[in-house]
């Protein structure tokens, strides 16, 4: 789990929370869809039922009213976190993609330096921490968004995942089951290389695997990278596949050092 | 093994003095005790010489989660499956899957004919075809985002059986071969 900034500021409380927060709160997905907040009074009357419209990949929620739910101002800019005139936070923008929500290009290469700063700048103000004192509609409003930042993060951090959302995106999810069309010879390089973890004696075994392992992903990074960059997504798809397995690999190998060590 | 809880987050956040989740049902995701069975005694876990020419081999992969599987059958002159070996690499509902379906395969019978018309072996009624995946699945109690595990143990079970009519054909067409 990412370790959070140690502000002298922040209270055992807040990283309690914020580790909290991150492993176990429920994904915003899971949450009941959000139509709009508050009583009727708060937003401008709607010509009927809310209606959930799921973009390929949404965020549970509505796509967000194109105003703020408290003072009807129109946001300034999308994703709009807190209303640029009354302040509210917002809930979550169902239409928003992960990149949109923390702030980056929608690529694959990406400054994962630039990620975790934006991230953290944006759970300082986003926490359910700094909500405690207000409106339950704005503490459930901030827990949302605060989950929805970790699933960004975590979904945006890794290559790996980065890829296969940006193929999600493009409606090219990798299906679950049994790939007919594997390369016999690849799957059994997969096999004997896992073999090869399993029977390891010594660390310096397992980490030989494990370093021939990482430059092997290193090769696939590049590789997704120029085919995503091209649109090659079909390629891309087959790159990270091969990503998939190794990462496995990669994986067994800190399990195998472990358990050696 | 994968165990995990997702806890009212009560507790810490009792220092604010509020409670911002009403308590919730605590849901468990946790392996069934017959995959535990399976996964810490697994049967039949091992190599045969995949060489061999009564050996049929299934090696098969799941991309989604990155799960590699390899089932083994060996063949008597009866056409009946005498042993069954398994390795697989992934999550305790494929391993539970493969190592059950390595048990109910031993025993059943692999049967063909060979099609002197159309030179080609004609597909003869399996046994060890009819081993299904929602068979495994009942058998572990698995749920069902893990059904696909019992799907790739049914997909080596063909691939296996695949790999073996096609070494079979081979022999017979060297045999016929050989006699001309």
């Amino acid at each position: 789990m990412l370790s959070l900034l140690a502000r002298p500021r922040s209270s055992r409380g807040f990283r309690a929370v914020i580790n909290c927060v991150a492993a176990s709160r429920p994904s915003s997905s899971d949450l009941p869809p959000r139509g709009g907040p508050g009583p009727a009074e708060r937003r401008p009357p709607r010509a009927g039922p809310p209606v959930r419209v799921v973009p390929r990949r949404s965020f549970g929620s509505a796509p967000a009213a194109p105003g703020c739910w408290r003072c009807g101002q129109s946001h300034a800019e999308r994703p709009a976190f807190f209303c640029s005139s009354c302040r509210a936070v917002q809930p979550p923008d169902g239409s928003a993609s992960l990149f949109q929500v923390l702030g980056c290009n929608h690529s694959f290469t990406l400054d994962t330096q630039q990620l975790q700063k934006r991230y953290l700048q944006l759970q300082r103000t986003l926490h359910p921490d700094n909500f405690s004192q207000k409106t339950k509609e704005e503490q459930e409003y901030s827990e949302h968004q605060s989950a929805l930042l970790n699933r960004a993060y975590r979904t945006l951090l890794k290559p790996l995942s980065r890829g296969l959302y940006m193929l999600e995106l493009e409606g090219m999810p990798i299906e679950e089951g049994t790939d007919s069309t594997a390369d016999p010879s690849f799957l059994m390089q997969l096999m004997e290389l896992n073999e090869a973890v399993e029977e390891a004696l010594t660390p310096e075994e397992a980490n030989r695997i494990g370093q021939d392992t990482k430059v092997k992903l290193k090769e696939l990074t590049a590789q997704i990278d120029d085919a995503l960059g091209k649109g090659e997504h079909q390629a891309a798809k087959a790159l990270l596949i091969q990503m998939k397995y190794f990462a496995n690999i990669e994986e067994k190998v800190k399990e195998q050092l472990d358990k050696l060590m | 093994m994968a165990m995990f809880c997702l806890q009212s987050c009560a507790s810490p956040l009792v220092l604010f003095g509020r409670r911002l989740f009403t308590p919730r049902v605590i849901t468990h995701c946790s392996y069934h005790k017959k995959v535990v069975d399976h996964y810490e005694n697994p049967r039949n876990v091992g190599s045969l010489d995949k060489n061999d020419q009564n050996v049929g081999t299934g090696l098969v992969g799941a991309p989604a989660c990155g799960d590699v599987m390899k089932l083994q059958i060996q063949v008597d002159d009866s056409g009946k499956i005498v042993d069954a070996r398994f390795k697989t690499f992934g999550c305790g509902s494929a391993i539970a899957s493969s190592s059950l379906a390595t048990e109910w395969v031993k025993g059943k019978s692999v049967s063909w004919a060979y099609d002197d018309q159309n030179k080609d072996m004609s597909l003869g009624v399996d046994e060890a075809l009819k081993i299904k995946n929602t068979d495994i699945a009942k058998e572990l109690c698995l749920p069902p985002v893990k059904l696909h595990c019992s799907m790739l143990a049914e997909d080596a079970i063909k691939a296996a059986l695949s790999d073996y009519r096609f070494k079979q054909r081979d022999k017979q067409d060297n045999g016929v071969k050989a006699s001309i």
